[in-house]
């Protein structure tokens, strides 16, 4: 049970910038997920939190103590790897017990603790058997269990869940998420899948080229991201964009016009007339039958069914594609036009730096 | 899905299969048979025969072999190469392959510098000729113009020189100690391959389990790569029971000094070919080329069912 707190890191490979000054607390118990494309820099950031790589710069503190010059058995951490790295030549008691022997833990201590993790994550029948005999899924709950018996402060999960099949990844996520609910631990989570991010997380930290975007609770992030990056990765299908421009301010209420959509009027009272602007609108965002400022014409070109809703993609007036998340049974037809509407409270507005434009239609 | 092949093939007329195995087999098989198998089999045929002063053969069923292992004329110079040759083993298995073993560890420390360079360094005297090998380290050892005793004056051990390769008493140990300075990058590198081959993420849960680099490699390295050193063990037996150049070319078919050095391919090839005073028997000769073939099949069954068997291969 211990807080994180990050300062100022760095991590450099020759010229290249892996990790560019981060700053993170985590709070004691709490569950945070990395997130971001592949090459963000998520998994070298939790490499370093475990200390298998060094920093460049910059300070790690693990319960109030600054770890940088700690071995990694000696941080109060456990990690759980992407391929389980478990050790195949023991079974799996002994795989779980292996750490403690060297960092002085009393055998039957030792035992004690395999009994405990095995009840808590059902493995007493496999605790004979070699890394070879077990299932992906099960494997998975060994690494854990691995983890669990070293009564770590913080826990770092480097995307355990991308080896298994779809419907083990939705169980296990569903165990892991009971896991932090029982042990109350602290949780440092990589993945590049946002589902599990959304479903896991207490905060979600979006990382991208290095540095970090936004850190936020999962539906402040859904509901207000930051900047042009986080809106277009968190979501599926991703948020569609326009292209928009500040026509005329009238007391605070600016007017956006662009290709493809109607314009409309926008309380927001930092914007001035040739202002460069991204509007967003995510697919579940925009209905036919709705009701809102923000409007847009488009053709059905293509149509995904998914069953409990359909992805239509439009063809609008500039001649780009955008989505539309349709839900119940009626599903459009290729060649029919449509005009979709979405709420104020869900049109996302960026600046020409990518930033969020914050307007009052959100509040 | 595509037809299993079993069916394609139960389901083929039989002169057309015939056909068929004929040209896929056929090449290989002849020739494995006209220079592996004939051979052999024809070596043990020769073995059961002598030839008498005209130079007529007569079959003599196992009389060779009783010669060779019970006659005191062949029998001792025999039983002296199998005793040399069994500590000619020894020595690799214990020197050679420990110091592979541990080369290849240090090898795939991560973060070293000057990996290729020392790669490079510690294989090439496996690529140098024998020939070379045994000129070069008879001109070292050398007590009257090696470098040998001067260099070791030069760091205060003189006094420990000693003529090695021509005493009786250490010749033997310092051939195979040539071997396995000439042989050592082999083990290096097999082990060194397999080393590679275990997963990054294995390490790095063994460091945040704890371990050092050399529990690592002891608890962690080790038993993952005993299948190779298996391999590499039983690949030195073979080698070392076939061995007969670099004895040769340092001491020539004699063996010297006394047969110290003697082995049984430098047996064989005096007994064969013959040697100064000693007439050439091929008869006799077939005979301790088909005990050779058995000593190594013996160690090669003996390896495979108390080994082999019990040695497990880890996928990753």
């Amino acid at each position: 049970m211990a807080n994180l707190r990050i300062e100022h890191l760095n991590k450099r490979y020759g010229a290249t910038k892996v990790l560019n000054d981060i700053n993170l607390n985590i709070e004691d118990g709490e569950f945070v997920v990395l997130v971001g494309p592949s090459g963000c820099g998520k998994s070298t950031l939790l490499r370093m939190i475990a200390g298998l790589d060094g920093a460049s710069g910059g300070d790690i503190h693990i319960a109030g103590k600054l770890v940088n010059a700690l071995a990694p058995a000696e941080r109060g951490i456990a990690m759980v790897f992407q391929s389980y790295a478990l050790y195949p030549h023991m079974n799996v008691r002994k795989n779980m017990t292996f750490g403690l022997k060297f960092t002085g833990v009393p055998p039957t201590e030792r035992e004690r603790r395999v009994a405990e993790a095995a009840r808590m994550l059902r493995l007493e029948e496999l605790l004979d058997r070699y890394p070879r005999d077990l299932s992906g899924g099960q494997r998975q709950r060994v690494a854990i269990g691995r983890a669990i018996v070293r009564e770590p402060a913080v826990f770092l999960f480097d995307e355990p869940l991308s080896n298994l099949d779809a419907a083990l990844r939705v169980s296990t996520r569903v165990e892991i998420a009971n896991l932090h609910r029982m042990l109350k631990s602290t949780i440092v989570y990589v993945t590049h899948d946002q589902v599990e991010a959304m479903t896991l997380a207490d905060r979600i930290v979006v990382m991208n080229r290095g540095c970090i975007e936004q850190v936020g609770r999962p539906l402040d992030l859904y509901y207000a991201p930051a900047n042009l990056f986080v809106a277009g990765f968190i979501g599926s299908p991703a948020m569609n964009f326009f292209e928009a421009k500040v026509e005329r301010v009238e007391s605070g209420c600016a007017r956006v016009a662009g290709a493809g959509f109607r314009s409309f009027e926008l309380s927001a009272p930092s914007l001035e007339v040739g202002d460069l602007l991204t509007v967003g609108v995510r697919p579940e965002h925009l209905g036919r039958g709705a009701d809102g400022p923000f409007a847009v014409e488009g053709v059905v070109e293509l149509v995904e069914r998914l069953g409990e809703s359909s992805f239509a993609y439009l063809r609008r007036a500039d001649n780009r594609l955008f989505v539309a998340e349709v839900r119940g049974r009626q599903t459009p037809t290729p060649g029919e036009r449509a005009t979709l509407v979405a709420g104020a409270r869900d049109v996302h507005v960026f600046d020409a730096s990518g930033l969020r434009v914050s307007t009052q239609n959100e509040a | 899905m595509p037809e299993p092949v079993s069916n394609i093939i139960s389901q083929m007329p039989r002169l057309r299969l015939a056909a068929l195995l004929l040209f896929f087999l056929g090449p290989a098989l002849a020739v494995y048979s006209l220079f592996s198998i004939y051979p052999l089999v024809a070596t043990m045929a020769l073995s059961t025969y002598t030839s008498d002063p005209s130079g007529a053969r007569h079959f003599i069923g196992i009389a060779n072999f009783q010669a060779l292992l019970g006659d005191a004329l062949w029998s001792k110079p025999f039983w002296n190469a199998f005793r040399n040759n069994l500590i000619f083993f020894a020595v690799h298995m214990c020197v050679q392959n420990p110091i592979g073993i541990a080369l290849a560890g240090l090898l795939s420390l991560p973060g070293l510098r000057l990996k290729g360079f020392y790669r490079t360094v510690m294989f090439l005297p496996t690529m140098l000729s024998v020939v070379i090998v045994g000129f070069s380290w008879n001109l070292i050892l050398s007590p009257l113009w090696g470098v040998a005793a001067g260099a070791l004056k030069t760091v205060c051990l003189g006094s420990l020189f000693a003529p090695w390769l021509g005493l009786e008493s250490s010749a033997l140990v310092t051939l195979s100690l040539i071997s396995v300075w000439q042989f050592v990058g082999i083990p290096m590198m097999l082990i060194y391959a397999a080393l590679l081959n275990i997963p990054d993420e294995l390490i790095d849960a063994a460091r945040v389990d704890g371990l050092g680099h050399f529990r690592i490699f002891l608890h962690i390295k080790l038993p993952l790569v005993l299948p190779t050193i298996s391999l590499v063990s039983i690949l030195t037996f073979v080698a070392n029971f076939n061995a007969f150049d670099l004895i040769y070319s340092v001491k020539g078919a004699l063996a010297g000094p006394n047969f110290a050095t003697d082995i049984l391919g430098t047996f064989f090839y005096r007994t064969f070919f013959g040697n100064q005073l000693q007439l050439g028997n091929p008869t006799m000769g077939a005979a301790v080329a088909t005990i050779m073939f058995f000593i190594i099949l013996v160690g090669l069954c003996l390896y495979l069912v108390l080994v082999q068997r019990r040695i497990r291969r880890y996928a990753f």
